[in-house]
């Protein structure tokens, strides 16, 4: 068995009812519902390797959510195809089920009286995991994730962060080869998010796991993910390398330059617009599709005009994806 | 094969009063008022007449103190242990029953089996102290005790049934708060956990009998007592297993529809 994900031309459609404002409206919803077609996930097909950490990313309400909903079994597609490690996880739950671990954002699958401990016992027992086993991959998670110091606690009374790394190790004891992580970092301070990125590191690198990711969180993409898959709208837009989503979409550049006595009226070279402008002090930044790059344009500007001073800001990953977003093409029909 | 190793499962709810003995005391407390209440009821009611109804003062008090001890079986506070399919349903957390080996009916049915296996140690506790200080009188028979424990086994069987039924509501309705409360009041009522339905009109008694609820508790305890005659307890059996073979069936079906309804708020 291998930790693969195979996606071929998957779509998903809610069909929702309408409801008209006003009272009229509402009545007339009552008597005569007009129902709409929703389509949330639109013809998407990508791959993921055994072992590899791809980051699923769009903006709120692209449908990141409901494929991970169909991969993990949880929704049937209305069509296309899934297979997450050689099985179509939506016709065989049961096993795909022994394939996978979830963890949805702030969502917990711990028992809310029980000290962790004995959720962690009960899952074992659900997984059929032999004790030895469960017991060396306790203290495996332990080393990274410091769960001991609260593994007797109930899970009411835990901190956010405290349960989501409960929930992680919760995930992963039965050795799953694939684990899908729904924003598993939201909500959570500095150090716990360095903590659970250290921990799926681990699993990545030491155990090859495939893990499926979702966050708005770049600074976690740019740490844990070296591929991309980019939706929005429901459809796929990009599917690459962090590098080649910033060579597609990084070009948010900006040239800071404090120009010599005497330039005040200040034309830009081609391919560079005048941003802003306060005495001497000058911002370039790309103008249209045809843009230089930013080295480029810094030479441009150096050759075009007397400088005192000049510095560059290259766009950080959340501009880049900010600018892919905004690139990301118009909703699908009928959403 | 999971549900063979599932069976810590069962453990969650006993466990997570073990572990709230304030809600362990107020269980208690809870049953002591009521059978203290409902014994003093019933023997006022009968300090000026004989047999009711056909039943005696012995009989009225025994069936009204078994009734109220017997609804203790089930009545736990999921709630506060955040545990109710409501509540899975609503806080998303549902997708987890869906993502597991162990199907969500079966895991539905152990941890259904803990609560009755824990309520029950309550029931035999109370039943114990309650025979002892003569609240209620010993069954009349070897026979007798044995079909009541068959026949209170067929019930909570089918009070079951009749719960997961209003859990598997919230899957269409994502909210089952009216259906609760009309369940426990139907239940209540119908089952003769506010009075035995000896003491209610015909028309009532024979529209019980169409209804699933009477079996629950009103043909156990009315064994019990002897209202119902050994004689006829083959065909009171009869009848409850016929509502257990219904109710399965109909509550599989609906799981499976559930199975395609399983939504999660957001995302």
């Amino acid at each position: 068995m291998t930790g693969s994900i195979e996606v071929r031309g998957l779509s998903r459609t809610f069909h929702t009812t309408v409801r008209r404002p006003g009272f009229a409206g509402a009545l007339r919803s009552l008597v005569n519902p007009e129902r709409v077609a929703k389509h949330a996930v639109s013809d998407i097909s990508f791959d993921v390797a055994p072992g590899e950490l791809l980051a699923l990313l769009g903006p709120n309400g692209a449908g990141k959510s409901t494929t991970i909903k169909m991969l993990t079994g949880i929704l049937t597609p209305t069509s296309g195809e899934a297979r997450v490690a050689d099985v179509v996880p939506y016709e065989e739950r049961e096993r795909n089920a022994r394939n996978i671990g979830a963890v949805f954002g702030q969502r917990t699958q711990l028992w809310w009286d029980l000290p962790v401990k004995e959720s962690f016992a009960i899952l074992r027992d659900i997984y059929d995991v032999p004790k030895a086993e469960h017991s060396a991959r306790l203290r495996e998670f332990d080393d990274i994730l410091e769960l001991s110091a609260f593994w007797d606690t109930r899970v009411r009374h835990l901190s956010l962060g405290q349960r989501v790394r409960c929930d992680l190790a919760a995930a992963l004891l039965h050795d799953p080869p694939v684990v899908f992580l729904d924003e598993p970092t939201i909500g959570m301070d500095v150090v716990v998010k360095e903590q659970v990125r250290e921990f799926l590191r681990h699993q990545v690198e030491q155990r090859g796991r495939t893990v499926l990711l979702t966050t708005h969180d770049m600074t976690e993409v740019e740490r844990l993910a070296e591929r991309v898959v980019l939706i929005n709208h429901g459809r796929l837009v990009l599917d690459g390398t962090l590098d080649e989503i910033r060579r597609k979409f990084g070009s948010t550049w900006q040239v800071r330059a404090t120009l010599a006595d005497g330039h005040t009226d200040v034309v830009p070279p081609p391919g560079i617009a005048l941003l802003r402008q306060d005495g001497p002090q000058v911002v370039f930044g790309p103008d249209g599709s045809e843009a230089p790059t930013v080295h480029q344009a810094l030479k441009a500007v150096i050759e075009r005009y007397e400088v005192t001073d000049i510095a560059i800001d290259e766009a950080d990953l959340e501009d880049v994806m900010r600018v892919a977003y905004a690139h990301a093409g118009p909703p699908a029909e009928g959403a | 094969m999971a549900v063979l190793h599932a069976w810590r499962t069962a453990r969650v709810t006993p466990l997570g009063e073990l572990h709230a003995p304030p809600r362990m005391t107020a269980v208690l407390v809870r049953l002591t008022v009521q059978v203290v209440l409902v014994a003093s009821l019933w023997s006022g009611l009968y300090a000026h007449t004989g047999a009711t109804a056909g039943m005696t003062r012995e009989q009225a008090i025994s069936y009204a103190v078994l009734a109220a001890l017997a609804s203790r079986l089930r009545e736990l506070d999921q709630y506060a242990g955040r545990d109710t399919v409501i509540q899975h349903v609503h806080f998303g957390t549902i997708v987890y029953w869906y993502l597991r080996p162990l199907p969500p009916a079966r895991y539905h049915a152990l941890r259904a089996l803990g609560e009755q296996i824990y309520g029950a140690a309550w029931a035999l506790a109370g039943f114990a102290v309650c025979l002892a200080v003569g609240v209620v009188q010993p069954p009349k028979s070897a026979a007798v005790a044995g079909v009541f424990v068959l026949s209170l086994l067929l019930g909570q069987l089918i009070l079951y049934f009749i719960m997961l039924l209003i859990d598997q509501w919230c899957f269409w309705m994502l909210r089952n708060t009216s259906a609760v409360l009309i369940l426990i009041f139907a239940q209540n009522l119908m089952s003769g956990v506010y009075a035995p339905l000896w003491f209610f009109p015909g028309w009532f008694r024979t529209l019980s009998t169409y209804l699933p609820f009477q079996a629950t508790l009103n043909v156990p305890l009315s064994l019990y007592v002897g209202r119902i005659q050994l004689s006829d307890a083959g065909r009171q059996l009869a009848i409850q297993a016929g509502w257990v073979v219904v109710l399965f069936l109909f509550t599989r079906f609906l799981w499976r529809r559930a199975a395609r309804r399983v939504i999660s708020q957001g995302g």
